[in-house]
């Protein structure tokens, strides 16, 4: 389904990101593990479109990615949810989520049945609906970011590191939606520090570091291994 | 009682202005970030292809009023599209150092065109209605009126419609905007197009109360300028409200102190309120 061959990105003279080939098939829920500044983040906002690749070919469903605008790269069905929730904190809670839908806004009877759909994963997003954005609490705000990026229709969804900055109780709810999210057919690229619990509901795994994939299997293979246990899960 | 309503019905007349252009203003900083030093240069060609569409093309106040609505907004485009487009990726001063090429350039432009000469711009509506003693001239009935229209109207698209609400969007969080598919160009060139259409209006309400010259943007521009820091930079309700005092403090400070100080007022007031409230009266988190 996406497919990244060598892609290299660059700040600069800073290669944030050097050589990464990488693939997600449809239905997956694939776990990129790496600690803060491996490179997560601007590996996603390349697939993104959001800063350019300097090199290599991203690819979705056989269209190439690379050179599209980061609206058509939504319009193709590969949607972020970025680090930060990158929330319209002036909005309400509705307008953020209908917000989600601009590329789809003339289907308005679509709209109104996946956003059913966001209410029925987050029901308390219903209640909240009038309150702005900004005066949510930090789990709520995560779950009108991922519903905002539902309401855009993805085929792929890329999560990054939803859990950060959550209560524990939260966190846990966080990945159960997740998981859900995935079996309900959306295929999930999610970036985490917090290996444990996103390795439980994945299905594969890739590690980076330093801007590089160092590492890569299925989900048994990974909670077994000895290096990220050591690295990611401290046991 | 009766001067006090006068002088109010006065301020209310500058506020309007002055609220349009610092509208106009205010909603290119949101989306820019860059204070855009030519909104003034736009305000003071909307005022000019007005004259030049009723006296030069013998259209009506309104046919002219929308002709050049629609030209400084293309204006307004073209400037996103040649200059500041160009220079999205560069520091913040280039943008502030082109701005103040369009304005100059702009300026140079219409006083080749037209020269340096005052000029009075007649309206259709000259007449003045006497409500119980209180005399209010046509045209700033007219004022007021149009700019409540507009700002009401610009709410609606702003916060009722997908498309307005993108520039809102754009605003408040950038990344946020590109990541659910907003196209940065088409929202960048729908500001500059509404903000310079907001410029056109205020100075074809203006003109006829005023007159018509290249330098006529200056003591506008500035204003505006106070009234987007007073009000906070990029809040539209500060925008509005801003012009609101301004004008109300200009027009009973100008009767009741002084008319000779009445533009020093608006820039005490200025100081005034960025020393017990630095960041400007609305300014929320998002800016």
């Amino acid at each position: 389904m996406l497919q990244l061959n060598n892609v290299d990105v660059c700040y600069g003279s800073f290669k944030a990101i050097s050589d990464i080939s990488m693939s997600v098939e449809s239905g997956e829920l694939v776990v990129l593990l790496g600690a803060n500044g491996a490179g997560k983040s601007s590996l996603f906002n390349a697939i993104s479109g959001l800063i350019r690749p300097s090199a290599g070919q991203i690819e979705f469903e056989g269209q190439r990615l690379s050179g599209l605008k980061p609206s058509g790269i939504v319009s193709a069905g590969v949607v972020q949810c970025a680090e930060g929730r990158k929330l319209f904190p002036q909005m309400s809670v509705m307008q953020n989520l209908m917000m989600g839908a601009y590329v789809h806004r003339r289907d308005k009877a679509g709209n109104r049945r996946h956003l059913e759909e966001v209410f029925e994963l987050f029901p308390i997003l219903r209640e909240k609906s009038d309150e702005l954005a900004s005066a949510l609490s930090g789990g709520q705000q995560q779950m009108v970011a991922i519903g905002r990026a539902l309401m855009s229709r993805p085929r792929l969804l890329m999560l990054d590191e939803p859990s950060l900055g959550l209560a524990p109780l939260v966190v846990r709810q966080m990945f159960d939606t997740i998981q859900q999210i995935n079996s309900l057919g959306t295929t999930v690229l999610l970036a985490e520090q917090n290996a444990y619990a996103a390795l439980k509901i994945a299905s594969r795994a890739y590690v980076m570091e330093g801007g590089q994939l160092v590492m890569e299997g299925d989900r048994e293979t990974m909670l077994n291994n000895d290096e990220v246990r050591k690295a990611y899960i401290g046991a | 009682m009766n001067i006090l309503l006068q002088n109010l019905i006065n301020g209310l007349t500058l506020g309007s202005i002055y609220s349009l252009v610092a509208l106009g203003l205010t909603l290119v900083y949101g989306i820019l970030h860059i204070p855009n030093f030519a909104h003034g240069a736009l305000y003071m060609v909307g005022a000019f292809m007005t004259y030049f569409f009723m006296v030069d093309l013998g259209a009506h106040y309104w046919i002219a009023m929308l002709g050049s609505g629609a030209v400084v907004a293309a204006l307004g485009v073209l400037c996103e599209r040649l200059v500041f487009h160009p220079l999205r990726h560069s520091p913040p001063i280039h943008d502030k150092i082109a701005a103040i090429g369009i304005l100059l350039f702009l300026e140079a432009l219409v006083q080749m065109l037209w020269g340096a000469d005052f000029r009075r711009m007649s309206s259709p509506f000259t007449g003045v209605m006497n409500i119980q003693g209180l005399i209010i001239p046509e045209q700033r009935a007219l004022i007021i009126a149009g700019a409540a229209v507009l700002v009401v109207g610009l709410q609606l698209f702003l916060r009722r419609t997908m498309t307005g609400s993108t520039i809102l969007a754009m605003a408040q969080n950038r990344e946020g905007a590109f990541l659910v598919g907003i196209d940065a160009n088409r929202v960048a060139m729908m500001t500059f197009a509404i903000s310079g259409m907001l410029a056109a209006f205020a100075a074809t309400l203006y003109a006829p109360i005023n007159l018509v010259y290249p330098a006529m943007g200056h003591l506008v521009i500035m204003k505006a300028f106070v009234i987007i820091i007073i009000g906070g930079m990029g809040s539209i309700p500060g925008a509005v409200i801003g012009g609101m005092i301004i004008g109300f403090t200009e027009a009973l400070g100008g009767f009741y102190l002084s008319n000779d100080y009445k533009d020093v007022i608006a820039f005490a007031l200025l100081v005034v309120i960025l020393s017990i409230r630095p960041q400007g009266l609305f300014t929320k988190g998002a800016h």
